[in-house]
């Protein structure tokens, strides 16, 4: 072939290539683009942009399908009787039931810290209380191998699912691979979780100015959140991520980030939660001290016990706590309850199928 | 996607089509040889021999009089590195993903695996080299990107810390009658009564912000071992470093009591040992 028939053949290629591409893709589009954008991670609008590293594990419809069995999958625990989904369920926007302030594994056995909710995970750089994990793909080896919660080893899943009639097949379909390994299969359920997001609220409506308004008590709380709360609950995510003493002066002795920091003035520091669905999360803080919002508003009130790492914003001019009259903690609570997002608990794709 | 793929078929015929008519033209091509790595684990001037878990017979006896013997000894090594006296300059391929095959340049030295003890370097442009740089655990760069596979699989043998998530770049263990370790029955899993285990891991490099304390503590290290002559590589010679590892300066430099030191397990605990890993790294002879 000479040269300037290949030079030209490898131009003709390319244009036919590249219309064909582009007629495929708006018809496809135009003809499944309902059903498959369910299955695609958006961003939403008033959000930071995500800090998961996707172009490692891409998103796909198949991927989302295997992780949510997986997530649901009690093969994941040692005598088979815990999945994910025990500790981390839908209608508490993933978080635990409220009669377990600690997760419940294995032989019953109780774990130490309250199960987070699992939403907006694609916008954290680390995970658990301590953020101890900087990825969210090494996030459920912490409890496939915790002996209090599903007490399994990593190795011995991978047994399973290999093992198992229908995994193999799915993990091929997914990632071209018939042997089911473990960097597959967290990211399977990275796939999952990372779908869980939760931007759904009257708050978001009224935040992007689509018709909803909140009430005069829900402004007046947002107000009051603003002053007295986002120093640490900031931005669209509620929280800052960083790690702080509030005041809780448990005597459990857990280090919290110290323990990851081998810092000793990190001792007793705990991630700032985010507050979305905060009304479906209860109980509050690692150690699920507080049953509901009213006595968190009382702790922060009133309850602040002095340590030597707490956190500064907590002691102004010696005076413990963040001052709260009762009439701004109902306003407050009553904004908090608009971070509720209902269409989430109810998300179809989120559920067993 | 299938479309994209046919794409790149369509590209990657055209290509081809059009490399055949440029073959014609001679390509000089770098020559490139091959470099072997050997890592020989020594406990002083010993040979190291491993012990079954559980055994009461101590083959080794340290600096302070304590007796022990070795069960696991390993570490993993990534980031090779040859360098010349002239600017010659080889780096082995690095990269991560959640397929096995494509993870490259991460090494898993396992003293229970003779041929994890010895790494080739493929693709070493020709040339005089004199010394080899490398890194003695998993950086930053094997983390970033989550779970990945290969020898960086943790159901596939690799070493990890699930609860502060990052790889175990070094681990010795062993017995010795001076560690006070009680037995322990886990159910699935057993630790011996005398037992020692020391795991150094830790890789966040974190500056501080003005004023406050340095946090993390990182004993991922770089060692650059100076060749005792230099080298050439060759298409035609596969010359080989010889390093040796022992573990007993290991133990002696970082002055490790077994009855207080017989469960590293977190960064902050492994700095002492880590600390002495570059002095107990030897680079004793080349082969050319």
């Amino acid at each position: 072939m000479p040269y300037g028939l290949s030079r030209a053949c490898l131009a003709i290629g390319l244009a036919c290539s590249l219309s064909s591409l582009v007629f495929a893709c708006t018809s496809e589009k135009e003809a499944i683009a309902p059903s498959k954008a369910l299955f695609e991670f958006a961003k939403p609008t008033n959000f930071p942009e995500p800090i998961y590293t996707f172009e490692s594990n891409p998103i796909t419809e198949e991927g989302f399908r295997l992780g949510r069995k997986l997530f649901f999958d009690p093969i994941l625990s040692s005598d088979g009787s815990v999945s994910c989904n025990n500790c981390h369920i839908q209608s508490n926007a993933f978080a635990d039931a409220q009669q377990h302030p600690f997760s419940v594994g294995v032989d019953n056995r109780i774990g130490k810290r309250n199960a987070p909710p699992l939403m907006n995970l694609a916008f954290m750089k680390e995970f658990f209380w301590d953020g101890g994990v900087t990825h969210l793909d090494f996030v459920p080896i912490n409890a496939i191998e915790s002996d209090v919660e599903m007490n399994e080893t990593l190795a011995e899943v991978i047994k399973k699912l290999n093992a198992h009639p229908e995994y193999p097949m799915l993990f091929e379909e997914v990632f071209g691979s018939e042997e089911v390994t473990s960097p597959f299969m967290l990211q399977a359920l990275s796939q999952f979780m990372l779908m869980l997001v939760s931007a759904d609220t009257r708050y978001d409506r009224f935040q992007r100015g689509v018709g909803e308004e909140l009430s005069t008590e829900e402004s007046i709380g947002l107000q009051l959140f603003k002053e007295k709360c986002a120093n640490c609950h900031q931005g669209e995510l509620f929280s800052d991520f960083s790690y702080r003493n509030n005041g809780i002066g448990t005597t459990d002795k857990d280090p919290g980030r110290s323990a990851i920091t081998d810092t000793e003035s990190d001792f007793g520091k705990f991630r700032v939660p985010s507050l979305r669905n905060v009304a479906l999360t209860a109980p509050y803080m690692h150690n699920a001290k507080f049953a509901t919002l009213e006595e968190v508003m009382d702790h922060y009130d009133r309850g602040v016990v002095d340590s030597p790492t707490l956190d500064p914003i907590l002691k102004n001019e010696g005076i413990l706590g963040i001052s709260i009259s009762e009439d701004e903690k109902k306003s407050i609570i009553a904004f908090l309850r608009t971070l509720t997002d209902h269409a989430f608990r109810l998300d179809s794709r989120f559920q067993n199928p | 996607m299938k479309y994209l793929n046919l794409l790149m078929v369509a590209l990657t015929i055209s290509f081809i089509a059009c490399n055949e008519e440029e073959n014609d033209v001679p390509i000089v091509a770098t020559e490139t040889g091959s470099l072997k790595v050997q890592f020989d684990h020594r406990v002083g001037k010993a040979e190291m021999k491993l012990s079954e878990e559980g055994s009461t017979t101590y083959a080794y006896t340290d600096a302070k009089g304590q007796q022990f013997n070795l069960t696991r000894f390993g570490y993993y090594v990534s980031k090779i590195k040859l360098e010349g006296p002239n600017g010659e300059l080889y780096e082995d391929e690095m990269k991560v993903g959640a397929s096995a095959e494509d993870v490259k340049g991460y090494y898993h030295v396992l003293e229970s695996d003779a041929a994890s003890q010895f790494i080739t370097l493929k693709g070493v442009p020709s040339g005089k080299y004199n010394k080899v740089t490398f890194t003695l655990g998993v950086d930053e760069d094997g983390m970033k990107d989550g779970a990945v596979g290969g020898v960086l699989d943790p159901a596939e043998g690799a070493w990890f810390w699930n609860w502060n998530a990052g790889y175990i770049g070094f681990i010795m263990e062993g017995a010795s009658p001076d560690s006070p370790q009680e037995e322990v029955d886990g159910g699935g899993f057993k630790i011996y009564a005398n037992s020692f285990a020391i795991h150094v891991g830790g890789w966040k490099e974190v500056e501080p912000l003005e004023g406050q304390p340095k946090k993390f503590t990182n004993n991922v290290k770089v060692l650059t071992l100076d060749f005792d002559a230099d080298i050439t590589v060759s298409p035609k010679l596969g010359p080989k470093a010889h390093i040796i590892v022992d573990a007993l300066k290991i133990l002696d430099r970082g002055e490790v009591d077994f009855s207080t030191t017989y469960a590293v397990h977190s960064p902050v605990l492994g700095k002492p040992i880590a600390e002495q890993l570059s002095g107990a790294f030897i680079l004793d002879h080349t082969h050319q």
